[in-house]
């Protein structure tokens, strides 16, 4: 499959104007910098506090987008006109993803400076947040593909919120219900754990397994997305 | 093009056809929603067919400008967007954004988009039914640039829409796939023959219908068309046929206003409130009847329906 960089910037440009001039959308774009604000003063008595940030505006920002940027495009029919044009599956994607990438990477690092997080290890931080990003917006196309319309596609978000960004909180019953000791290996769970490693004392092991987890998720979810976004396509 | 034979209830419902697309041509079918979907469900490949359908959205909170440098990008093409605004008339629109423009304009721009479709057919359903008549004659003319290069078929339910910009148009319903005659041709030339004047009043047209025998009065009936070379008696938009020949017809009616308007159809002066004229050499008549009508009005025939008018 061929992947054209002009196509793909097309939809990118396109995308953008669409996005950022439907203002009842594009207001997610300040809850990440509300929820960093709101939680700063919590900060210190409360540990999983950065986590909780940014575990929740994963989805209420990056998967929200995605999957509305896809919604919209099945409301109007206009993916379907789209699919006849000589922009490939990956186009579309690429297109629209790297608005998302750019927008979440841009929003979360104002929210994580208003915070005031203190990096333990700055390159690990980079490197999950990188894949934390193409994971929600894997997710985020998920959603989207399985809802007709922006509506459904808001609703949509509800199921991976409740899971990815509930699962730190329901590993901390797993002493009263074993089973969910799974939920520790939820990407959202590992990146609390990377978020509470201090300054001192750490070693790369700590370090590496938050992220190969994260990685893993990362990889099974993209590919899960591309194979569904071309199963669904065809039918279209 | 190739469409399978679709059975409904063991009954046929949509016959088999084959069309034989030439460049340089564009064909209509006339035909109802059902039978619509599924001629458009036959055609699933994307590398021969770009198919514009009825519900087609647009990039709403694009300008106009916007949507076409972007459809210019997306498929790759070659052409600077001013040009192309000039080309589609829509210089002064050219910051408007899309939601903002009225809807016949909306649609006309939704449609711009089988203009960058790079396959060899284009398939449109219902073009020009939510445009009003000036964006008809735009799309009319892009269509007709079109098809220098491309085949194009329109599926629409209106026998109006596909006068407009087809050169071949069929008819599909429950009789079957049938090509009406719009051909304008000239040189057909019809034997005068004298006419018995005494009978003239006493005039009532036979006409069959289900086995039953029904008879008009000529100021009843709106038009008469020949279709596959039997005889359809257009009253109040149903259809009944008849035995005589469209000559006969003529003849017959000549003294109650009728006027033989193209070489396949009789239509009741009485009754036609509009001439529109499509291009220069294409023209049709509207009637003033419960349903719209429209009936073709060949080149030849404008002058002698404009002397007798005293227009």
């Amino acid at each position: 499959m061929s992947i054209s960089m002009k196509r793909a910037q097309a939809i990118f440009v396109k995308d953008y104007k669409e996005f950022s001039r439907n203002y009842g959308i594009s207001i997610i774009l300040i809850f990440p910098i509300i929820l960093a604000v709101l939680f700063r003063s919590a900060g210190a008595s409360l540990p999983g506090a950065f986590g909780l940030v940014l575990n929740g505006s994963f989805v209420t920002l990056t998967c929200l987008a995605q999957a509305c940027l896809i919604a919209e495009e099945k409301e109007r029919n206009t993916l379907r006109s789209l699919m006849m044009t000589p922009a490939t599956t990956m186009d579309v994607l690429i297109g629209k993803s790297a608005l998302v990438f750019v927008m979440s990477a841009t929003v979360l690092a104002i929210s994580t400076y208003l915070f005031g997080y203190e990096l333990a290890n700055i390159w690990a931080f980079v490197a999950v947040m990188f894949l934390s990003i193409i994971l929600y917006i894997a997710a985020g196309t998920i959603c989207g593909l399985f809802s007709k319309t922006l509506l459904e596609a808001s609703l949509s978000i509800m199921p991976v919120a409740i899971v990815f960004t509930g699962a730190p909180g329901g590993a901390l019953l797993v002493k009263d219900y074993p089973i969910f000791k799974v939920l520790d290996y939820m990407p959202s769970s590992q990146l609390v754990h990377l978020l509470n490693i201090r300054h001192i004392g750490y070693t790369t092991g700590d370090l590496l397994k938050p992220l190969l987890v994260i990685l893993a998720w990362t990889v099974v979810l993209t590919i899960v997305a591309v194979g569904l976004y071309q199963r669904r396509l065809k039918d279209e | 093009m190739q469409f399978q034979p679709v059975y409904d209830d063991g009954e046929l419902f949509l016959p088999k056809i084959e069309l034989n697309m030439t460049g340089n041509q564009s064909i209509g079918i006339i035909t109802d929603l059902k039978r619509k979907q599924l001629l458009l469900n036959q055609l699933p490949d994307r590398s021969q067919y770009y198919i514009f359908r009825a519900g087609q959205n647009e990039y709403m909170r694009l300008t106009v400008e916007e949507l076409i440098t972007f459809l210019i990008k997306v498929t790759e093409r070659n052409e600077r967007a001013d040009l192309l605004m000039d080309y589609f008339a829509l210089k002064e629109e050219r910051k408007v954004q899309i939601k903002d423009l009225s809807s016949s304009r909306r649609m006309y721009v939704t449609l711009l988009r089988v203009f960058f479709a790079h396959q060899p057919a284009l398939v449109l359903e219902e073009p020009y039914f939510y445009l009003e008549e000036q964006d008809r004659r735009h799309l009319k003319r892009i269509l007709d640039d079109l098809s220098k290069e491309k085949q194009i078929l329109i599926l629409t339910s209106n026998l109006e829409d596909a006068l407009i910009s087809c050169d071949a148009i069929y008819r599909l319903n429950e009789s079957g796939f049938l090509q009406l005659d719009i051909r304008d041709s000239e040189e057909d030339k019809q034997e005068v023959q004298e006419q018995d004047r005494a009978n003239i009043t006493l005039q009532k047209i036979y006409t069959k219908r289900n086995d039953k025998v029904i008879l008009f009065n000529p100021p009843e009936i709106d038009f008469i068309e020949s279709v596959d070379g039997s005889i359809l008696v257009h009253v109040d938009g149903e259809n009944y046929d008849c035995a005589l020949t469209l000559t006969e017809l003529e003849q017959r009616l000549l003294n109650f206003g009728f006027f033989r308007c193209h070489r396949s159809y009789l239509v009741n002066l009485q009754k036609v409130r509009e001439i529109i004229t499509w291009t220069k050499n294409s023209y049709s008549l509207r009637l003033n009847t419960g349903k719209d009508a429209v009936v073709p009005l060949s080149r030849s025939k404008l002058h002698e329906l404009k002397a007798l008018l005293n227009l």
